[in-house]
C-alpha cells in the first residue's frame, strides 16, 4: 500500500538511485574489467579473463607503475603539508577583523573557482623560458635558476605542479581554517592571557589543540584531492618530463587512453581507489565522530 | 593588596561610546560589584581593568602605577568568565594548574597548590575529568579554582553565576563570598542581578549607559537611592514609581485621588515607595483606593498588585492575607518612606 | 586578542610590537599579491598583440587590442559553441541535481530510518572516487549507447560528481532551519510536500543557491570527463583551452582570452554569494 511506504522513501529514491547507479556501476564494472585483458587498440571486444594477472604485474613488475609511485609520494606529501602550512599561516594572519582581512577573505574564493586546467596552463605560461614572467622574477631573485628551463627539469617541473595545486587549494583551506578558528571560544584564549600566557603560548597551548579537529579534516581532505589530482598535471607537464610528474592518477589515464590497455588501467585505477578508500575512512571517522 | 584607580575612562567602539568619563577608586580588599542592565558598560569596564580591552582615553592604575600599556599577562589579575573559559582539551587538574605551569612552578609545589585550590571548591576528586564531562556548577567551581591557585592582585568575576540554575546560584554565591573573605583579595564582580549585588558587595556601583549612577554600600543604595534609575533597579520587586502631580496645597494626586501625602513642593514629581512601606488598611485611612489586579502567594508573604495610572503598584502583605482579583484594595502609603524624584531629571530630591 | 592597543592616544608601542605588526602587514600583502598578480597578468596577456606576449620587453607598456577576444570565437577555435556547451551542461546538471539533492537532503535531515547513516556515508564517500575509475566504464557504456560526444552524456556524468556535494551542503542548511516552523505548518494542516516547498525551501534558499552555484562551478571547470567523453560536438570550455596548444606552439594570447571567458563568470557568481559561500564551505567541511 502506498500509504505504508514512508515519505522519506519517495524523497530519497531519485537521488539515491542515481548516486548508487553512478557510483556503483563504475566500481563494479572497473573491478570486473580489471580481471580481464583488453587492449582497445587491437580489439573492440572485451578480452579474456586473466584473473589477478593484471594486479600481479602491476604490483611487481611494471616499471612505469613503480616509477609513478615516487612522484605520487613526493607530490602528495609536499602538496598536502605545504598547503596546510600556508593555509594555517594565512588564517592566523587574517583572523583579526579589519578592512584588509575582509577584502582578503573575498579574494580567497577566487583561486578555488578557477579551473585547475586553466591554472596549469597559466603556470606553464608564467614559467616559459623566454617570456614567462615568473621565470623572469625567480631567476632574478635566485640566480641559480638563471637559464633553467622549468618544465624540462625533473625537480622544477614537480615544483611547478605542486605550486599550482597549492595556489588552487590553499585559499579555500584558509577559509576552512578561519571558520575553525572562529568557533574557538574567545574566552579560552582570554583566560590563558589572564593566566599569564604570551601570544605564542596561547597559540601553542590553547588555540592549536582546539584547532586539531579542523586541521585533521583538512589534512585528510587535501590528501584525497591530491591523490586524485589530474587537471593541473595534465596541463602543466603532461606527466613529464619523462614520467617525473606522473602520479598514479595520471598513470591510470595514460595507460587507459594512450596505451589503450584498458584491463590493466582498470586494475591500476582500483589500486588508486583502494588508497582513496583508506583516506576516506579516516575522513568519515573524523567528521562523524559525534 | 591592591588599590585600583580609574581616571577619566572613556571607551568607544567607532561611533558608539560605551563608557563615559568614568572615575572610580577601588580600595584594597573590597568587594566591588558593578551592577546594571545589559549594555551599561559594566563588563567593558571590568575587561579594561583586566587588560582585555584598552580605554580610548583615560588612565588605569594599580597602586598608583599606570598600567594602561600592560597586557593581561603582566597585570597579575585572575578572572572568572561568564562561560567559564575552561580549556576543553585539558583535564580539571591541567586547567587549574595552567597558570602555575606558565610560571614554571616546580612540580611538588605545583601539585600541592593545585590540590589545595581544588579542595577549596570541592573538586579534588574530579581532577582527571574533562570540562565536557562536568555539570555547569562543577565547571564554575573549576574556573574559580583556577583563579585562586595563585595569589593575584585582583579577582575579576564576569557574571559567574548567570548560567547556573536558581538553587545552585544560591549555593555558589555563598561559596564565592566565603572564598573572598578567606583570601582577602580585592574583588571586582559584574552582574545584572541585584540580589547578588546586595548580598556579596561591600560597595555597589550602579551603572547605566556607560556612567556610574551611584556608588555606595548595599544599604546606602537600597535606602538612599540618588536617582530614580537606581531606585527602580534595586529591590525586588522594584520600587513603585509613579509620575504624580499636586494640588495647589501640595497634596499629591494619584489616579485622580487625593492621597493626603505632602510633596516637597507644588508641581509634578516622580514618587517612589517600596512595596513593604505600603499597608492594607481601612477605607477611611487609605491614601489610595483601587482594586486588586493580581494576588500572589509567595510563601513567606503575599503580594497584591493593582493597576494604577497604567502601571502596576505592588503591595507586600502578610502571609495569611488572602485576596482575589477584583477585590477592593485600600492602601496607606507611609509618607516617611516616600522618595521624591525630580520629574524631569529623575534626580532624588533631598532635604537640605 | 587584546584590542586596538595602538589606537590610544599617548600609547607607546614597543619596537618589537611595531616590527611584528609590520611583518604581518607585509605578509598579508604578499598573500594578496600572490592571488591577484597571476590573475592580473593573465588578463593583461589577453589584450596584448602576439608580439608583446612573446617577449618580456613590452610587459607593461603595450598597445592593447581586442583582437584576441574576437579571434577565439572564430574558426577553428569556436569558443562560442564551447561556451554554449558549457552553459548547457552546467545548467542541465544543476537543474537536475538541485531538486534531487534537496529532496534527499530533507530526508536525511528530518527522518530516521534503517541504514540511514550508512547510506549517507556512502553518498558522501562517492566524492572520493578517482576520476579515472569512473570515466573508464562510462566511456565504454556511452560508446555502446552512442552517447559519446553528446551534451547529455556530460550532464549525466557531472550529475554524479555534483550530487554528493549538493546533498551534503543542502543538508547542512536544512539542519539549520528550526524544526518548529515545520511543526507549526503541520499543525496548521499542511501536507508534507507543501511544508517542504513552501516552508523549508524558502528558509534554506541561501544554502540552496550556494549549493547550486558551487555545483555549477564544479561542472563548468570539469576537465577529465569532458576530455575523455567528447571529441568535437560537445566540447566544453576547459577543453577549448587545450585546443590552443598547436604543433607550432602554444598560443598564449588566445589562451589568456579564453581564460578570461571561462573564469569571469565564475568570479562574478562567487562574488555574488561570497558570504554564504564562505560560510557553507567552512561549515560543510568542519561539521
Amino acid at each position: 500500500m502506498i500509504k505504508r511506504i514512508p515519505v522519506y522513501v519517495w524523497l530519497l529514491t531519485p537521488a539515491l538511485l542515481f548516486v548508487a547507479a553512478m557510483a556503483l556501476f563504475p566500481l563494479v564494472y572497473s573491478l570486473v574489467l580489471s580481471f580481464r585483458e583488453w587492449k582497445l587498440a587491437q580489439t573492440d571486444i572485451p578480452g579474456q579473463w586473466v584473473g589477478f594477472d593484471n594486479y600481479w604485474y602491476l604490483l611487481s613488475d611494471d616499471p612505469e607503475l613503480i616509477e609513478s609511485l615516487w612522484p605520487t609520494l613526493i607530490f602528495v606529501g609536499f602538496d598536502v603539508v605545504l598547503t596546510l602550512l600556508v593555509a594555517l599561516c594565512a588564517a592566523l594572519l587574517l583572523q583579526k577583523p579589519s578592512p584588509i582581512s575582509s577584502f582578503s577573505r573575498i579574494l580567497l574564493i577566487l583561486p578555488f573557482v578557477m579551473s585547475p586546467a586553466l591554472i596549469g596552463i597559466s603556470f606553464r605560461f608564467f614559467l616559459n623560458p623566454e617570456f614567462g614572467v615568473l621565470q623572469f622574477l625567480l631567476s632574478f631573485l635566485f640566480p641559480a635558476l638563471e637559464g633553467r628551463i622549468w618544465l624540462a627539469d625533473r625537480w622544477l617541473s614537480m615544483t611547478a605542479v605542486i605550486a599550482s595545486d597549492i595556489w588552487h587549494w590553499a585559499p579555500y583551506m584558509t577559509l576552512v581554517i578561519l571558520g575553525g578558528l572562529a568557533s574557538i571560544p574567545k574566552e579560552t584564549q582570554e583566560a590563558a592571557q589572564i593566566d599569564g600566557a604570551t601570544n605564542w603560548q596561547v597559540f601553542k597551548d590553547i588555540t592549536f589543540p582546539q584547532l586539531k579537529p579542523v586541521l585533521g579534516i583538512v589534512l585528510v581532505l587535501k590528501t584525497v584531492f591530491a591523490l586524485k589530482a589530474f587537471d593541473t598535471i595534465f596541463t602543466i607537464s603532461n606527466g613529464g618530463p619523462g614520467t617525473s610528474t606522473q602520479t598514479l592518477a595520471y598513470f591510470v589515464y595514460h595507460t587507459a587512453f594512450h596505451y589503450y590497455d584498458l584491463g590493466y588501467a582498470a586494475a591500476a585505477a582500483y589500486l588508486l581507489t583502494a588508497l582513496l578508500m583508506v583516506c576516506s575512512f579516516f575522513y568519515l571517522r573524523l567528521v562523524f565522530k559525534k | 593588596m591592591t588599590k585600583i584607580t580609574l581616571h577619566s575612562i572613556d571607551k568607544s567602539y567607532g561611533e558608539v561610546q560605551v563608557v563615559k568619563n568614568l572615575n572610580l577608586e577601588i580600595f584594597d580588599n573590597e568587594f566591588l560589584v558593578f551592577l546594571g542592565p545589559s549594555g551599561c558598560g559594566k563588563t567593558t569596564t571590568m575587561r579594561m581593568i583586566a587588560g582585555l580591552e584598552h580605554p580610548t582615553q583615560g588612565t588605569i592604575a594599580f597602586d598608583g602605577k599606570r598600567i594602561n600599556e600592560l597586557g593581561p599577562q603582566e597585570r597579575d589579575v585572575a578572572m572568572v568568565f561568564q562561560n567559564y573559559g575552561l580549556y576543553p582539551h585539558m583535564t580539571v587538574e591541567q586547567n587549574i594548574g595552567y597558570p602555575l605551569k606558565l610560571r614554571k612552578v616546580p612540580t611538588a609545589e605545583y601539585e600541592e597548590r593545585v590540590l589545595r585550590a581544588a579542595k577549596r571548591v570541592q573538586m579534588h576528586d574530579l581532577l582527571h575529568r574533562f570540562p565536557r564531562e562536568l555539570s555547569g556548577g562543577q565547571r564554575q567551581r573549576v574556573a574559580l579554582a583556577r583563579s585562586i591557585v595563585r595569589k593575584p592582585q585582583v579577582f575579576l568575576m564576569d557574571e559567574p553565576l548567570s548560567n547556573l540554575d536558581a538553587k545552585l546560584r544560591v549555593i555558589a554565591r555563598a561559596q564565592i563570598k566565603h572564598l573572598s573573605e578567606e583570601l582577602q583579595v580585592t574583588t571586582i564582580y559584574v552582574t545584572h542581578d541585584q540580589v547578588e549585588a546586595m548580598t556579596l558587595a561591600t560597595r555597589v556601583a550602579v551603572m547605566s549607559e556607560g556612567v556610574i549612577r551611584q556608588i555606595g554600600t548595599p544599604e546606602e543604595i537600597y535606602n538612599n537611592p540618588l536617582d530614580s534609575f537606581v531606585a527602580s533597579f534595586i529591590g525586588s520587586p522594584a520600587m513603585n514609581l509613579f509620575d504624580v502631580s499636586t494640588e495647589a496645597s501640595g497634596l499629591v494626586i494619584l489616579q485622580n485621588q487625593n492621597t493626603n501625602i505632602m510633596a516637597p513642593a507644588q508641581g509634578d514629581w516622580t514618587m517612589g515607595f517600596r512595596c513593604e512601606d505600603v499597608q492594607l488598611c481601612d477605607p477611611n485611612a487609605a491614601s489610595l483606593k483601587t482594586e486588586v489586579f493580581t494576588f500572589e502567594l509567595l510563601g513567606d508573604c503575599t503580594m497584591a498588585t493593582a493597576m494604577v495610572d497604567g502601571k502596576l503598584l505592588t503591595v507586600k502583605a502578610a502571609k495569611d492575607c488572602r485576596m482575589q482579583s477584583g477585590d477592593a484594595l485600600h492602601i496607606k502609603i507611609d509618607p516617611q518612606h516616600v522618595y521624591w524624584f525630580d520629574y524631569q531629571t529623575g534626580k532624588r530630591w533631598l532635604q537640605i | 586578542m587584546t584590542g586596538a592597543v595602538t589606537s590610544i592616544p599617548g600609547y607607546q608601542p614597543t619596537l618589537k610590537s611595531r616590527l611584528w605588526s609590520m611583518t604581518q602587514q607585509t605578509l598579508i600583502l604578499l598573500l594578496i599579491s600572490s592571488i591577484v598578480l597571476p590573475i592580473l597578468w593573465m588578463c593583461i596577456t589577453a589584450f596584448k598583440w602576439p608580439r608583446d606576449v612573446y617577449s618580456l620587453n613590452s610587459a607593461f607598456w603595450f598597445e592593447p587590442t581586442l583582437t584576441n577576444m574576437v579571434t577565439v570565437f572564430q574558426h577553428p577555435w569556436n569558443l562560442g559553441s564551447k561556451i554554449i556547451n558549457s552553459i548547457a551542461v552546467a545548467s542541465g546538471a544543476v537543474a537536475l541535481a538541485i531538486p534531487m539533492a534537496t529532496l534527499a537532503a530533507y530526508a536525511f535531515s528530518r527522518y530516521e530510518f534503517r541504514f540511514k547513516k550508512t547510506i549517507f556515508l556512502t553518498v558522501i564517500a562517492s566524492q572520493f572516487l578517482p576520476g579515472a575509475v569512473v570515466v573508464l566504464p562510462y566511456f565504454l557504456m556511452f560508446k555502446e549507447l552512442g552517447l559519446l560526444d553528446t551534451r547529455s552524456a556530460l550532464i549525466l556524468i557531472n550529475l554524479s560528481i555534483v550530487l554528493p556535494y549538493a546533498i551534503w551542503m543542502i543538508k547542512g542548511f536544512i539542519d539549520a532551519v528550526p524544526i518548529e516552523i515545520e511543526e507549526s505548518a503541520l499543525v496548521d494542516g499542511a501536507p508534507r510536500w507543501r511544508v517542504l516547498l513552501e516552508i523549508v525551501v524558502p528558509a534554506a534558499i541561501p544554502g540552496i543557491i550556494t549549493a547550486a552555484i558551487f555545483s555549477f562551478t564544479l561542472t563548468w571547470n570539469e576537465f577529465l570527463f569532458a576530455l575523455i567523453l567528447t571529441k568535437q560536438d560537445a566540447l566544453t570550455l576547459p577543453i577549448g583551452l587545450i585546443g590552443f596548444r598547436t604543433d607550432r606552439g602554444d598560443l598564449w594570447e588566445l589562451m589568456a582570452a579564453g581564460g578570461i571567458l571561462i573564469t569571469a563568470p565564475m568570479f562574478i557568481l562567487s562574488l555574488m554569494v561570497h558570504r554564504q559561500f564562505i560560510g557553507s564551505l567552512t561549515a560543510g567541511s568542519v561539521r
